[in-house]
């Protein structure tokens, strides 16, 4: 193909992977359900290369999924078979750190936790810590506005980002700075999940690193209970780093893998993390072990040292793994919910779990209402995954149902974009599209991710009533 | 879910489609200045908290409601909001969500558009329109609610704003004489340790700070009562005649920019008198704002473009 033959002109040799067996690695990304070979991979190694490779595209209308480290739950960088991926893993140098100005400008490809390391002398730190930070990018976090366990108190991406540059189509390079008069286009860009543009450069915000932090567990008789003890925590002004529960399915998961001391007899358990100063954690500790005293906890351990909180975590950070040794394979969604809803969203889940029978585990990000239900699926049963599938599509309608969103942190890509059909109506869909089109008339960035087309809405037959009209009446049903 | 004053808006909007005018959206009219014969769609009777949950720390409320009135109903639940906005005098959220203004607290806890987490509007056909909600966590589509801060009214008419909101805290401060380039390296020296600060500033050879919560003093500084915060947000000094003031956004540490009459946001904001634009982003507050106006060729084609998604008639008003 000419585009082809064009990328690899003008590309050094080994930047353009034209090969079908050699781009294996990058026919998925973390949502491995989901594969398509592209018709070629570009690596760029500067954002001259990248400006390049998009004239090029662009001039033969051949659509680019930009990639970071491919670890991203939603299939935002699931390539298309007529389409480039532009990997930008070469493009990892932090370029600048201000320990004064508490800032560093990274390259997009610079990996989440490398940030981390590389300001530690300094005494700072980068705050948002997806779970998948050892081998995210920056550039995706971006893209998809990453979270982690500390949003609470810290903040998602978006509140930690001050600058960045991107390109478009036409190679044009764009700064947005947090510094900008009118509308806020960084904030836009964020969670924009590649189709607005490529992220070839961003200014993060650095922070104080804690002096200590301190873990309160707790175990509770019912998840009520237990959702009930955060809800006075926060309305005691605590806020806390760091607010987990685990459900009792995930408890017994955690422990059998972690062996680090959780009751198993507890329906819920709270993991509640404070950092600050030495003065500060020693104060909101003992607040919140009287806080969770008060509010019926059945067990309280308080982490004595370094060692003692870390070794507690493990539990929390090993409970995807340890799940899914219950099953061949674990579906993992990502709906925010109101706290206070929680209760019933889990008795609700319980429901379908057994309708559909298949078992599903619990943990939440109780601080923000972020719930992450795994549900157990065997992917060599028939059938399986696509059950699996309608399974967490109800989950997310239940979420929507209550009040909260179809997704926290994962983004859309293409695993949820039916689900969009149920949170937007066709006027906001619209106006997705056109902002889309703003920035990429060509639509050729990321092109059928993240934003459904009203016809795709109109066939998944979901009937979202807005403004007590019938949604899509312009469109036929079939 | 329409309500009266939306559907309203909405016919106002549709008529002046249809007869060629543009509106101007006024809160307060604490900081745009309202020509007379423009045509306003009056904000001030949307007001009223829709939906207050304290142990979610989520606030949803109508835009026209003032400041002050948010602020006490949020104090009663011993809360508050994160970015400190500045009050002109009956300032509306509403308002200063479009000008996109943050106080004091911002190097500590964040821009306006930070805590922005849902809302609802009238869009220049007349459509209504729901974008966020009332979640900390949301990444479903474009950040529409986020983007809007700051487009003065310019786009859409924005009925319902939900808030993450925070706990209040006692704040105590302190000041101490030095020079303007050694409070500079100071506040931000300052900034990069756990000390729980909330403010960074130096006025009138002082530099100022302030906590919150257990610390330990700094500096043999000076305890002081929290007035200077008022003074510098929203900070509106007498000027001379003919003479400019300009408020300059920048780095924490960059130097000292000569004829500084404040230092605010921990070096990130400096209020400067001058003819000219003393730095790049520099803004001439004129009636308290003015837009900058100095975007690159590709910005400016991308802001008229969304523009134009809002408001394909041009029926709101440029500011």
């Amino acid at each position: 193909m000419i585009v082809i033959q064009e990328l690899i002109e003008a590309f050094t040799e080994g930047s353009v992977i034209a090969d079908t067996e050699q781009c294996t690695p990058y026919e998925c990304d973390g949502l491995s359900a989901y594969r398509e070979k592209p018709l070629a991979v570009v690596l760029p190694a500067n954002v001259e290369e990248v400006r390049a490779a998009l004239r090029i595209c662009k001039q033969h209308k051949v659509p680019v999924i930009t990639r970071g480290s491919g670890t991203g739950l939603a299939g935002g960088a699931l390539p298309l078979k007529d389409g480039i991926v532009l990997g930008l893993s070469k493009m990892n140098q932090i370029l600048d750190i201000d320990p004064l100005a508490r800032t560093a400008i990274l390259q997009p490809g610079v990996r989440n936790i490398s940030v981390t390391q590389a300001v530690e002398p300094y005494g700072l730190y980068y705050a948002p810590d997806p779970s998948s930070q050892v081998a995210c990018s920056i550039g995706g976090n971006v893209a998809e506005n990453s979270g982690g366990v500390h949003c609470l108190k810290y903040g998602l991406t978006v509140h930690n980002v001050l600058s960045i540059t991107v390109v478009n189509m036409d190679g044009e390079m764009l700064i947005l700075d947090e510094k900008d008069d009118g509308v806020d286009l960084l904030a836009l860009l964020n969670g924009s999940e590649g189709l607005l543009g490529v992220i070839v450069e961003v200014k993060v915000k650095l922070l104080p690193k804690p002096d200590t932090a301190q873990l309160v567990m707790a175990g509770f008789d019912s998840v009520t209970a237990c959702a009930d003890a955060v809800t006075h925590v926060l309305e005691e002004g605590i806020i806390p780093a760091g607010l987990e529960m685990m459900d009792h399915f995930s408890i017994k998961a955690a422990e059998e893998y972690a062996q680090v001391g959780y009751p198993l007899e507890a329906e819920a358990l709270l993991l509640c993390e404070v950092d600050g100063s030495f003065d500060q954690v020693k104060v909101d500790t003992q607040r919140i072990t009287d806080i969770l005293k008060n509010s019926g906890a059945t067990s309280i351990t308080v982490s004595q040292n370094e060692a003692e909180r870390i070794a507690l975590w493990q539990g929390r950070k090993n409970a995807f793994p340890a799940v899914g040794r219950y099953s061949p394979d674990y579906y993992c969604m990502d709906g925010t919910i109101p706290r206070k809803r929680l209760a019933y969203v889990l008795e609700e889940i319980e429901k379908l779990s057994q309708k559909y029978s298949l078992k599903v585990a619990n943990v939440f990000h109780a601080g923000d209402g972020n719930l992450h239900p795994l549900i157990l699926y065997d992917a060599n049963k028939p059938g399986e995954l696509e059950e699996t599938e309608k399974f967490g599509a109800e989950i997310l309608k239940l979420c929507l149902e209550v009040g909260g969103t179809i997704t926290g942190e994962h983004g859309v890509g293409v695993e949820k974009l039916d689900s969009m059909c149920h949170q937007f109506a066709t006027p906001e869909l619209e106006i997705f599209h056109a902002i889309k089109a703003v920035f990429d008339d060509s639509g050729l960035m990321n092109p059928g991710k993240a934003v459904p087309t009203l016809h795709r809405c109109a066939e998944v037959g979901q009937m979202h009533v807005h403004n007590n009209q019938l949604p899509f009446p312009e469109l036929e049903r079939f | 879910m329409s309500t009266p004053f939306t559907q309203q808006v909405s016919e106002q909007i549709k008529q002046a489609i249809s007869e060629k005018r543009t509106l101007q959206v006024a809160g307060s009219r604490s900081k745009v200045p309202v020509e007379a014969e423009a045509e306003l769609i009056c904000m001030q009777e949307n007001s009223g908290i829709v939906a207050y949950e304290p142990s979610e720390l989520v606030v949803t409320v109508k835009s026209g409601t003032k400041l002050t009135d948010l602020k006490a109903a949020l104090a009663e639940h011993n809360q508050m909001l994160g970015f400190e906005p500045p009050d002109y005098g009956d300032s509306t959220i509403g308002g200063t969500y479009a000008c996109a203004l943050t106080g004091p607290s911002r190097p500590f806890r964040g821009v306006l558009r930070d805590f922005v987490l849902g809302t609802k509007m009238v869009d220049g056909r007349g459509q209504e329109l729901t974008f966020g909600g009332q979640m900390i966590k949301n990444v479903a589509g474009y950040d529409v609610s986020r983007m809007m801060a700051g487009s003065k009214g310019s786009m859409a008419v924005v009925t319902e704003l939900s808030l993450r909101v925070i706990p209040l805290v006692d704040e105590v401060t302190y000041y101490k004489e030095m020079s303007e380039d050694e409070a500079i390296v100071l506040m931000n020296k300052m900034a990069g340790t756990t000390l729980p600060l909330s403010g960074c500033a130096y006025f009138e050879g002082r530099f100022y700070y302030r906590v919150f919560g257990e610390h330990p003093k700094q500096y043999d500084a000076t305890p002081c009562d929290n007035s200077v915060w008022l003074t510098l947000n929203p900070f509106q000094p007498k000027l001379g005649h003919n003479q400019k003031l300009w408020r300059v956004d920048t780095e924490g540490p960059h130097p000292s920019i000569p004829n500084t009459i404040a230092v605010g946001m921990c070096g990130q904001r400096r209020w400067v008198v001058s003819d000219e634009p003393p730095a790049p982003y520099s803004t001439l507050w004129q009636s308290y704002f003015a837009a900058r106006h100095n975007d690159t060729p590709a910005i400016s084609r991308i802001k008229s473009g969304l523009k134009r998604v809002f408001d394909p008639h041009n029926v709101f008003k440029d500011l």
